[in-house]
């Protein structure tokens, strides 16, 4: 691991995760598509296919239009039981670089969800997040989301992207 | 392929013969006199019931879910799941054959296997190492013999008698089914009618894509209910509608065994625009919003793989299973009930073994729409949890099910109608002696 990589880059890359982070759990959801390259990919998967080698996703959106359009069917089109999240953020690291220059990133992740019917707060998801950044832009963005959840089951239903 | 293990010597008792009288703790109930166009909400919410559905559903005559041929190809392979609340372990035998066994040792009932999948010579317990063949037969006790002329197992122990508690086995295209009851017609004929969609789907060999375990919390029938409900399904899922999947007006039907225990209901894409009562369907739906356009529709794009214009097929067999065709994506959903006001829905996700793999991606892409993260049906979990909100305590009230008539026969193939609900509710009350 290089060191100095992460020291460089470390402020940079922690401002863009709290960003991603903060957008969701303000109702800002729109705002994570502009964190995404327009190439870029959203991939959410359960340990237990990545585990397995088992490329099922529950969700895999593989450009920022399917990150909006999964963001607008869910503000125009879909029910579900009104919430938001609380995202816990940790444990993070830039452990590389691409040939293209991309960083490799990874961090920890814990989102507690309140369902607003019930008034109850509930860990609803953590795991690990293996993410390429790049900073070519003006922002830094990402070119590769990949959030990887450890419980094998998801609590009811996963609407709101995590 | 079917099985037929001689069972153990309890296993005969364990199945209660559906005319049976309802058991002391639930005879104060009384189901509404309407019978099955009503379901009274006690049904989803009554601890004893649970208990009793238990014992005549999951333990009854019935054939449930378990897993595929797929899961466990090699002998010695393992999967662990369950039937109702019982632990169970699906094997493959050195000889090929498949197993079902419950996963508690038949010494002091403890967990033989831990992992969901695995691969072993025996099933092994860890506690006082007893060991069983994948077959579920004794093999081996430790110190059965004692040591030094003390301890040991007494003289008349007989291994035969004290292996793993074995189910009966049946597949079909792949899909494996075990049950508790000894005397099981065969699975096909079990399935009649509703048979034909599976292997109108499940047409050669499978591959496992992925799991998606649903946690809902509410009562294993509200879900149940929900894939045999074809009313809702362009009211609630708007994403269909908007998007041209389905809409009511589309060519669709529904076919029910002859028993009315399974059910499935297909619609073709593409077929609205030539009805005759499209803008007048279309008119009604909340669903048919023409705002919405995707950016990127390519997560639609499907192509018609088995040749019949269907885009859609679901599938629900009694009382714990469902297939679905959902353009490309295809997956099996077993339903586990996990106490009288939760269930976990696994979704298998799969595809063929001889596909290429750019028909894989597509439908790896159609995840997106269904699943507990599908923008398609993302809906049923809700539902089934403010339902069972809605219910409280179970103590009054009762749905009212008539769409379509008032009998089992009315409504014929029509999705909407809600025969196939009542044709639940009918062979509900007959396996728990309602």
């Amino acid at each position: 691991m290089n060191l100095s990589l992460h020291q460089t880059h470390i402020n940079t890359v922690s401002w863009l995760l709290a960003e991603w982070a903060h957008a969701i759990d303000d109702d800002r959801v729109e705002r994570i598509a502009e964190l995404m390259r327009e190439d870029g990919r959203y991939t959410v998967s359960s340990r237990f296919n990545v585990d397995r080698g088992l490329p099922l996703a529950i969700i895999d959106a593989h450009s920022a239009a399917q990150l909006r359009d999964r963001i607008r069917s869910m503000r125009v089109a879909n029910i579900y039981q009104p919430q938001h999240y609380r995202h816990v953020v940790s444990a993070i690291q830039v452990i590389g670089q691409t040939e293209t220059g991309l960083l490799q990133v990874r961090s920890s992740f814990a989102v507690f969800r309140t369902l607003v019917t019930t008034g109850d707060s509930l860990f609803f998801a953590g795991g690990r997040c293996d993410d390429l950044v790049d900073l070519e832009a003006d922002e830094p963005r990402f070119a590769r989301r990949h959030m990887i959840f450890d419980s094998r089951a998801v609590e009811t239903l996963m609407i709101i992207p995590i | 392929m079917q099985t037929d293990p001689s069972p153990p010597a309890d296993a005969a008792s364990s199945a209660v013969p559906a005319s049976l009288a309802p058991s002391a703790s639930v005879r104060h109930r009384t189901w509404p006199s309407e019978g099955y166009r009503r379901a009274p909400y006690w049904v989803y919410t009554d601890l004893e019931l649970y208990a009793l559905e238990q014992q005549r559903i999951f333990r009854g005559r019935a054939w449930h879910y378990v897993g595929l041929e797929a899961e466990v190809p090699e002998p010695g392979n393992f999967k662990t799941t369950f039937i109702g609340d019982t632990p169970v372990i699906l094997t493959r035998a050195a000889d090929g054959s498949l197993h079902v066994v419950v996963n508690r040792c038949a010494h002091r009932g403890n967990l033989v296997c831990r992992e969901p999948f695995g691969t072993s010579t025996r099933l092994y317990c860890v506690y006082h190492a007893w060991s069983y063949t994948l077959e579920g037969d004794l093999s081996h006790a430790a110190f059965s013999q004692g040591l030094r002329g003390e301890g040991g197992l007494p003289d008349d122990f007989n291994k035969s008698l004290h292996g793993l508690r074995k189910l009966r086995v049946d597949t079909l295209c792949g899909l494996v089914f075990a049950s508790f009851s000894s005397d099981m017609e065969p699975l096909d004929s079990w399935l009649g009618e509703v048979g034909a969609g599976i292997r109108r789907v499940l047409n050669r060999p499978l591959k496992v894509l992925g799991y998606d375990t649903q946690r809902i919390h509410a009562n294993w029938k509200t879900y149940h209910e929900n894939p045999r409900d074809s009313y809702h399904a362009n009211i609630l899922h708007t994403f269909y509608g908007t998007f041209g999947l389905s809409r009511q007006s589309q060519e669709s039907a529904m076919t029910l065994d002859r028993s009315g225990r399974h059910v499935y209901f297909y619609t073709k894409a593409g077929t609205e625009k030539k009805s005759s009562d499209y803008d007048s369907t279309a008119s009604q739906l909340r669903s048919h919003n023409d705002q919405m356009k995707l950016e990127d529709p390519s997560i639609l794009r499907w192509h018609d793989e088995f040749g019949d214009g269907i885009s859609v097929q679901i599938l629900n067999a009694y009382p714990s299973f469902v297939l679905h065709q959902i353009a490309n994506s295809l997956a099996t959903r077993q339903l586990i009930p996990r106490g009288v006001a939760q269930c976990d829905l696994v979704w298998t996700y799969l595809g063929f073994a001889d596909e290429d793999e750019a028909t894989t991606r597509t439908r790896l892409n159609q995840t997106n729409l269904a699943g507990s993260a599908g923008l398609v049906s993302v809906e049923d979990a809700a539902v089934c949890e403010m339902m069972q909100r809605a219910f409280a305590d179970g103590e009054e009230g009762a749905s009212f099910i008539e769409m379509g008539g008032k009998t089992l026969e009315s409504g014929g193939s029509s999705k909407l109608s809600e025969r196939a609900i009542r044709n639940f509710w009918h062979v509900y009350r007959q396996d728990m002696g309602l």
